[in-house]
């Protein structure tokens, strides 16, 4: 596995970033064993996994805090992570464009200086709480980019999350620069409003993965999140299980993620 | 531009490489003042590629923290590969790993596949300062198929006479001294003198990379790099060269790199 952290002004955020890569390359394992050594060739394209972090995170919390470099390489899986700040995803009022770096400049980066496939079919996008939101607004903002979408404890229900979320004290978000006047209900914030309007225009939809621990604080507005996707004729998959909003929940359930994508764990 | 700190297993090396590369992107600078600035994420196109090799003591890290490299790069539009040799010269240890290997073809396969970089020779050089000099000379000699120019900053090029090295050698342990040259201490005669290496290659016919040597004027390696000119010339080979003011420093190279810049056959743009 190649792991490429890598550093570049954003000219949607008019700021440099990070993000961290892995793209699948051979391991000591496979040189020992003699074996899969010979996918790493001259024109080889992989499928990728954009991955988005939650609230007070950034673009290392997945690699420091799971073992996402391990599960890529056993699917030979190309994985993205940015950074977007406490942005919700959102290009903010007060802020930054957050969702124009993430669903058109960082692909856009990427497909060029990596080398991954640019067919929506192996294109995907996954995320954790906020960014689980996020990965659900990112394939609705490009269905022609992406064809998966996964949740795991995600704040997928913005509105009911805001309701019980409330200005809880530490809270990180500010929701006037998130979204300044505007109620997130029938707006362009409001996923199952996105859903509603591709379908109006005929667009394709991506597929949804939905996990929530049981315990999870998140758990009744992730009920309310899967009624809501389930009426709109969303192809969701949807577990659930013990657990509760930490990594050790989100490392279990990347894996499940992951086994859910149509990965051909293989080079294309 | 992208900075890219990279890390992958090398089955040359038998354990992680880390490399730090550099892409060409939009700056601030192309986004504010340069409209017609390259279309750098175009899929149809890739960068020109210049491997850059460190100096004994040094690592990958070196020639982005002590020089502007990154300017350079972008300015001229041009990838830029830096790889760790450890204190190897970049060639196969006796006992030890095989940089040569990893230099001149694993680091080019990988790189060209995990990034945009053109894979032909008239759009590939390789280049380094001290045993990187020697080091990038002893790649392209080995294939000179692959790199159109090299280019050696205070390199040790005349590694195998070494006359005017004098104490400085003393420093690198002994035992990893004998891990790269074997237990005489000694790759003369060897491919890895570059005199026999050059020699071998223009008798077979090779097409020859363009050859570039700068140094300073005080430079302790300067008598030992001019022995090596001469022998070279005396082979009909013209290896390009400028003395300037200076000695064994990153003043030099920092300054001088990009004499080595405006000498590779650069388009400043993307390749096809």
């Amino acid at each position: 596995m190649a792991y490429i952290k890598t550093h570049f002004f954003s000219t949607a955020l008019c700021f440099g970033t990070d993000i961290n890569v892995f793209i699948p390359t051979p391991d000591a394992d496979e040189l020992l064993t003699g074996k899969k050594n010979d996918y790493f060739v001259p024109g080889v394209k992989y499928q990728v996994l954009y991955l988005l972090h939650g609230a007070y995170g950034d673009y290392t919390d997945w690699l420091h805090l799971t073992s996402i470099e391990r599960y890529a390489q056993d699917h030979k899986l190309a994985v993205i992570m940015p950074s977007a700040a406490n942005s919700f995803y959102q290009n903010m009022n007060y802020g930054s464009d957050y969702l124009t770096y993430i669903s058109e400049e960082l692909p856009k980066f990427c497909e060029a200086n990596f080398p991954i496939s640019t067919k929506r079919e192996d294109t995907f996008v996954a995320g954790l709480s906020m960014g689980g939101y996020g990965a659900l607004k990112i394939a609705l903002e490009r269905p022609d980019k992406f064809s998966c979408a996964a949740s795991l404890s995600g704040a997928i229900d913005l509105d009911a999350v805001i309701g019980m979320l409330g200005s809880m004290p530490g809270s990180p978000f500010d929701y006037a620069a998130l979204f300044g006047d505007k109620k997130v209900a029938g707006s362009d914030a409001d996923l199952f409003q996105m859903i509603k309007d591709l379908k109006a225009a005929g667009k394709p939809l991506p597929k949804v993965y939905q996990a929530i621990g049981t315990e999870d604080f998140l758990y009744e507005a992730n009920q309310s999140a899967k009624q809501k996707l389930e009426a709109l004729g969303v192809d969701l998959t949807y577990e659930e299980g013990p657990g509760i909003h930490n990594w050790i929940f989100w490392d279990a359930y990347i894996q499940r993620a992951l086994n859910w994508l149509p990965l051909k764990n293989a080079p294309l | 531009m992208a900075h890219l700190d990279v890390s992958f297993f090398s089955s040359a090396l038998k354990k992680n490489a880390e490399i730090t590369v550099i892409l060409p992107s939009v700056s601030a600078d192309d986004y504010l003042f340069i409209d017609d600035h390259p279309d750098y994420y175009n899929p149809e196109t890739k960068f020109q590629t210049l491997y850059l090799l460190h100096g004994s003591y040094g690592d990958f890290m070196d020639w982005g923290l002590l020089t502007s490299i990154y300017r350079y790069a972008q300015e001229n539009c041009v990838a830029v590969v830096m790889p760790s040799g450890e204190n190897s010269s970049y060639l196969t240890m006796r006992h030890g790993e095989d940089y040569l290997r990893f230099i001149s073809e694993e680091l080019p396969a990988y790189c060209t596949t995990l990034f945009p970089l053109s894979t032909k020779r008239e759009d590939t050089f390789i280049a380094g300062l001290s045993m990187g000099g020697y080091g990038a000379y002893r790649a392209a000699l080995e294939h000179p198929e692959k790199y159109a120019a090299v280019a050696s900053l205070s390199g040790n090029l005349d590694k195998a006479e070494q006359k005017s090295i004098g104490n400085h050698v003393n420093k690198m342990p002994l035992n990893y001294r004998r891990a790269t040259m074997g237990d005489d201490l000694s790759i003369k005669g060897t491919d890895d003198d570059l005199r026999v290496l050059l020699k071998k290659r223009i008798d077979a016919g090779c097409e020859l990379p363009k050859m570039y040597h700068t140094i300073g004027d005080e430079d302790f390696l300067r008598a030992d790099g001019e022995n090596f000119l001469a022998y070279a010339k005396e082979l009909g080979v013209d290896i390009e060269y400028h003395v300037h003011p200076g000695v064994h420093n990153w003043i030099f190279w920092d300054r001088y790199i990009q004499d080595v810049l405006a000498w590779l056959p650069l388009k400043k743009d993307m390749v096809k």
